[in-house]
């Protein structure tokens, strides 16, 4: 803020507290929402307690809850379900955050071609991305119904279409088709949710329409005149242009999908072996399904927050050398 | 035209049309599903045909669950939520954006923090705090925060709209004896209609889908939202999948015209903060 701005505002107001009464609920938001809380929840993860009784039974137990959830040589259940959760969701987030940067750019160069009728196309595109919650994932679970979804439907009519090519996909028992079991099988019920976040991937595109309706036509044109292919282009004019819009994508995709809960709530079934249990719906049976144990909760809460920093925080490392902005730099 | 571009052109449109088809199909066949009757729903192989439309189906799934029910208190709670959103995160961007007071700095880059901050943290003891306030059960848990901020992201949009209006706007309202207050109704807010409608379509989103709270804090299905509403057809009896189709066609709807609505509003808030 500038001398004569900060001059300004004392005099107009007559107070030097003038944005305090409207500050003040999100003031309250802030300290009793998220500060205090984070506090709250650092001290709950060295106790142990069921959060029933107030006060009674809560016992403090240092970094127990961490070394629980931690320890490789344990092999309680906690630390062997934690770490699959963790797995879960790192395969979730490595696999299916950069498969859906990489559709949604390629989408987005698709409408930025500018040929007609690219309004419809766009509003097309964007269309699951908008609907989006509950009502999606329950239709993509029906659509991934082995037995009676349309996707299953689909593969089987390529097979035919293939099949001199790929005779080895019939079952040799029965020579039916082999189809995968989508939700109902432990290998195929992650890339089944990958997909899910690709059709989704409307806001990462709209992310990128923006950021590709800045890059300047003027060095497009001066390229090709020096002879540049598209390619060429692309990479050297193109790219540098939308960096920042890929680091963008890439933490918020690692953000969420690190946090991804609604999904695999709702199409968690016991045929998948736990190959949905991702780490924040195994907080939420810890704290919330008998025994209640809050403590140990808060623990993996805080472990996830750490992972999730420390997939974040290189990238942010990486693009302050790599990211090209026109303005600040 | 050269015949290289021609090329070009057909190529693109194929992967456009390819793209689009891959959209919309699961939605087609969300749509079919929800005119069959249960039985044709679940013949193999499945079909994306409909051969005697049962529109019916939309009323039975009104009929088997209390869903009308269920889409009022989705609006309910969307409502004073999003009410709640724009009134407290506007005056926050205001004083971020405008006004002086002590520590602003501070609290401005804690605000870019909590931005960044899982949620999942959170859980616990927002959960622990609304079970001593003796808020489960209500609607409180859902409403009570979007009064108190309504979000990071949304104090933000509003901060840096403000920050667009010329400052001599200001100065002529309160030199014409205006107070902070009048100015901040009366003219700051009716000139602001881009950002309060992109946080308005944006926190009527998310609270429209939001699952995980309701899931927490609702137990009685006759408080039920759409989002736990719509799960009720797969547990009981197995699943009234063509019914389940048809509800969650409908609960799309409101999210459809939402966005439909703020539209031409969301285009001119986008074209003025990149300008």
């Amino acid at each position: 803020m500038s001398v004569s701005e900060r001059h300004y505002d004392v005099v107009a107001t007559g107070s030097p507290n003038a944005g305090l009464p409207f500050a003040l609920p999100w003031l309250i938001g802030l300290i009793g929402l998220t500060v205090l809380p984070m506090i709250g929840s650092l001290l709950l993860s060295l106790t142990r307690w069921d959060g029933l009784s107030v006060r009674e039974g809560m016992e403090w137990v240092g970094l127990a809850n961490y070394q629980s959830l931690l320890s490789v040589a344990d092999e309680g259940s906690d630390g062997r379900l934690f770490r699959r959760a963790v797995g879960n969701s790192l395969y979730f987030t490595l696999i299916g955050v950069p498969l859906s940067v990489l559709a949604s750019l390629g989408m987005a160069l698709l409408l930025n071609t500018g040929v007609r009728g690219i309004a419809l196309f766009r509003t097309v595109f964007l269309l699951p991305y908008l609907l989006g919650g509950v009502a999606t994932i329950l239709i993509w679970s029906w659509l991934f119904n082995p037995r009676f979804g349309i996707v299953n439907k689909l593969l089987r009519s390529a097979y035919v279409a293939l099949d001199p090519v790929v005779g080895l996909f019939r079952d040799a028992g029965t020579s039916d088709w082999i189809v995968p079991e989508w939700f109902y099988s432990p290998h195929a019920c992650k890339p089944a949710l990958i997909l899910l976040q690709l059709w989704l991937a409307g806001g990462a595109v709209l992310v990128f329409l923006a950021a590709l309706q800045r890059v300047p036509r003027h060095l497009h044109e001066a390229a090709l005149m020096d002879g540049a292919n598209r390619w060429h282009c692309f990479r050297a004019v193109t790219m540098p242009h939308i960096s920042p819009a890929v680091l963008f994508n890439l933490v918020v995709g690692v953000i969420f999908s690190m946090q991804a809960f609604d999904q695999a709530y709702l199409l968690y079934n016991r045929a998948q072996d736990d190959g949905l249990l991702f780490c924040v719906l195994y907080l939420y049976r810890v704290a919330f399904e008998p025994p209640y144990r809050i403590g140990q909760a808060s623990a993996i809460a805080w472990i996830v927050f750490v992972v999730i920093g420390a997939l974040v925080v290189p990238m942010m490392l990486i693009a302050r050398r790599r990211v090209y902005y026109e303005v600040s730099r | 035209m050269t015949s290289r571009s021609r090329t070009r052109t057909i190529v693109i449109y194929a992967a456009l049309v390819a793209i689009a088809s891959v959209q919309v199909l699961p939605l087609m066949f969300a749509l079919t599903t929800s005119l069959k009757t249960l039985d044709d729903a679940y013949v193999f192989p499945p079909s994306l045909t409909v051969a005697d439309p049962q529109w019916g189906n939309y009323l039975d799934a009104f009929a088997k669950l209390p869903f009308g029910r269920f889409m009022l208190n989705s609006a309910l709670i969307t409502l004073a939520a999003v009410t709640g959103a724009v009134f407290s995160s506007s005056m926050a961007g205001y004083a971020l954006a405008r006004l002086p007071w002590r520590g602003k700095r501070f609290w401005f880059v804690l605000l870019l923090g909590s931005m960044m901050l899982p949620s999942q943290v959170l859980l616990i003891p927002h959960f622990l705090t609304f079970d001593m306030l003796g808020w489960i059960g209500t609607y409180k848990p859902l409403i009570v925060p979007a009064w108190l901020g309504g979000g990071a992201f949304n104090v933000f949009v509003f901060r840096q709209f403000f920050r667009t209006i010329p400052r001599s706007v200001e100065e002529a309202a309160l030199v014409d004896g205006a107070t902070r207050w009048g100015f901040y109704r009366h003219i700051l807010m009716p000139m602001s209609k881009p950002a309060i409608v992109t946080v308005a379509v944006l926190s009527f989103v998310y609270h429209w889908r939001s699952f995980l709270g309701p899931l927490l804090y609702l137990s009685d299905f006759r408080t039920f939202p759409v989002a736990l509403g719509l799960r009720m057809y797969q547990s009981m009896a197995g699943t009234w999948i063509n019914l389940l189709m048809a509800a969650s066609v409908v609960a799309l709807i409101p999210v459809l015209l939402v966005f439909a609505a703020g539209q031409r509003f969301l285009r001119s808030g986008s074209a003025q903060s990149r300008g």
